[in-house]
């Protein structure tokens, strides 16, 4: 019967919190229940970032058995489990980047960066679709980590600001400029891609 | 400003792709399995630590029993010793034969010296409510003065011996004037812890 009652209150409705005090009594339903919630935004988060589906299954394994292990490290008045679990996975994630291609973690530079300046406005109407989604894919996964991690937080998760900051451990400001940033590359790659279109097209 | 509108669309339509990816399935049963597995490893312990506890419990709990019957016993010892501080002899009898009658004669050697012919009391002792005794009666045992107080006894032996009329009075009883210079041959019934209860004169 408390089983029942226990399954009763480990629902959908249930909130984070109630699945994290829950998960830290030792329940394996509210385990499961915070990764159904929680899984894919981690899973995507370290898919798009490492652009490797095993590495990204792994990291994801290993952001739970970390909320698992490091359970009692969670403090619900600092911040959502969604953004915790994304920070462990973040640094999950750069330990695997610095072990893969040490050489792309340090090409991102903040001053450097600053300096893009965006090319001139071309005929977007010339581009089709389908071609400008496939550059602006490819180009979010030429970006460094830091700018590629602050469009997938801010713009396909839409996460806030603030959400993201605290993902990352960095001030808001410093996420409005990185995104800043990591668009006004995309937007010189787009426009690159759409002048090659319209050049091939004449 | 068209490219930046246009990179905004596209980012929100690689977004709603990018969000359909769920959580793979087969992560879950490996992470319920690592769950189910540390909650087992976890488990054994505490029930090693609930055992311990359990007996650091039962002892701690006959500990404090037995703390409890010592110190009953001990507030019971001062009273026994308190009361055997009273004026008196302290008496070491020995049980008397099976009859129960008091056979024993004094002894020749000396006045205060106990004759330990003791034996078992039957019946109860004449109840005395004054500290005065009464000597009305020469067979009869009347309880002492200075007994009040002593717990009952398990056991009573009787043990004779003379003694002076005037020591009555250490035992709280009043004597007699003629018999205030006289030796007295006299029973005193006697609790196991050697204090004396009651006395009968004999002679």
């Amino acid at each position: 019967m408390f089983e029942r009652l226990r399954r009763r209150r480990l629902d959908g409705e249930s909130s984070d919190e109630q699945l994290h005090r829950a998960a830290r009594a030792g329940s394996s339903e509210a385990m499961a229940e915070l990764y159904r919630r929680h899984g894919g935004l981690v899973y995507r988060f370290t898919l798009r970032m490492s652009g490797n589906a095993a590495a990204a299954e792994e990291i994801t394994q290993e952001v739970f058995l970390a909320l698992l292990t490091q359970i009692d490290r969670f403090d619900a008045g600092r911040g959502a489990l969604s953004t915790w679990l994304c920070g462990i996975a973040r640094r999950q994630l750069w330990k695997y980047l610095e072990r893969r291609d040490a050489a792309a973690m340090f090409e991102f530079d903040e001053e450097s960066a600053a300096e893009l300046q965006c090319p001139s406005d071309g005929p977007a109407e010339l581009l089709l679709r389908g071609e400008a989604v496939a550059a602006v894919r490819a180009g979010l996964d030429e970006l460094p980590p830091a700018l590629r991690e602050v469009v997938i937080l801010c713009s396909l998760e839409e996460m806030n600001y603030e959400q993201a900051a605290q993902v990352l451990s960095v001030p808001v400001g410093t996420v409005r400029s990185r995104l800043h940033r990591a668009k006004a590359r995309l937007a010189g790659l787009l426009r690159r891609e759409m002048a090659n279109t319209e050049r091939k097209r004449q | 400003m068209t490219t930046e509108r246009e990179l905004d669309e596209i980012l929100a339509e690689i977004g709603r792709q990018h969000r359909a990816t769920g959580a793979p399935g087969r992560l879950e049963s490996a992470l319920l399995a690592a769950v189910d597995g540390r909650r087992s490893s976890i488990e054994k312990p505490r029930m090693r630590l609930r055992w311990v506890l359990a007996a650091a419990v039962l002892l701690l709990a006959a500990g404090v029993t037995a703390g409890v019957i010592w110190q009953a016993r001990e507030v019971h010892r001062p009273q026994s010793q308190q009361a055997g501080a009273v004026p008196g002899l302290q008496f070491r009898p020995e049980p008397m034969p099976p009859s129960g009658r008091v056979t024993g004669r004094q002894s020749p050697r000396s006045n205060s010296a106990l004759t330990r012919r003791g034996g078992r009391v039957r019946g109860g002792l004449r109840d005395s409510s004054t500290k005065k005794a009464t000597w009305n009666s020469l067979d009869e045992f009347v309880p002492l003065p200075v007994s009040e107080g002593l717990p009952t006894a398990a056991e009573l032996s009787v043990v004779r011996m003379r003694l002076r009329g005037s020591d009555l009075q250490q035992y709280g009883l009043e004597t007699p004037a003629d018999a205030a210079g006289q030796t007295l041959l006299a029973e005193f019934v006697v609790g196991e812890d050697g204090l004396p209860r009651a006395i009968r004169i004999v002679r």
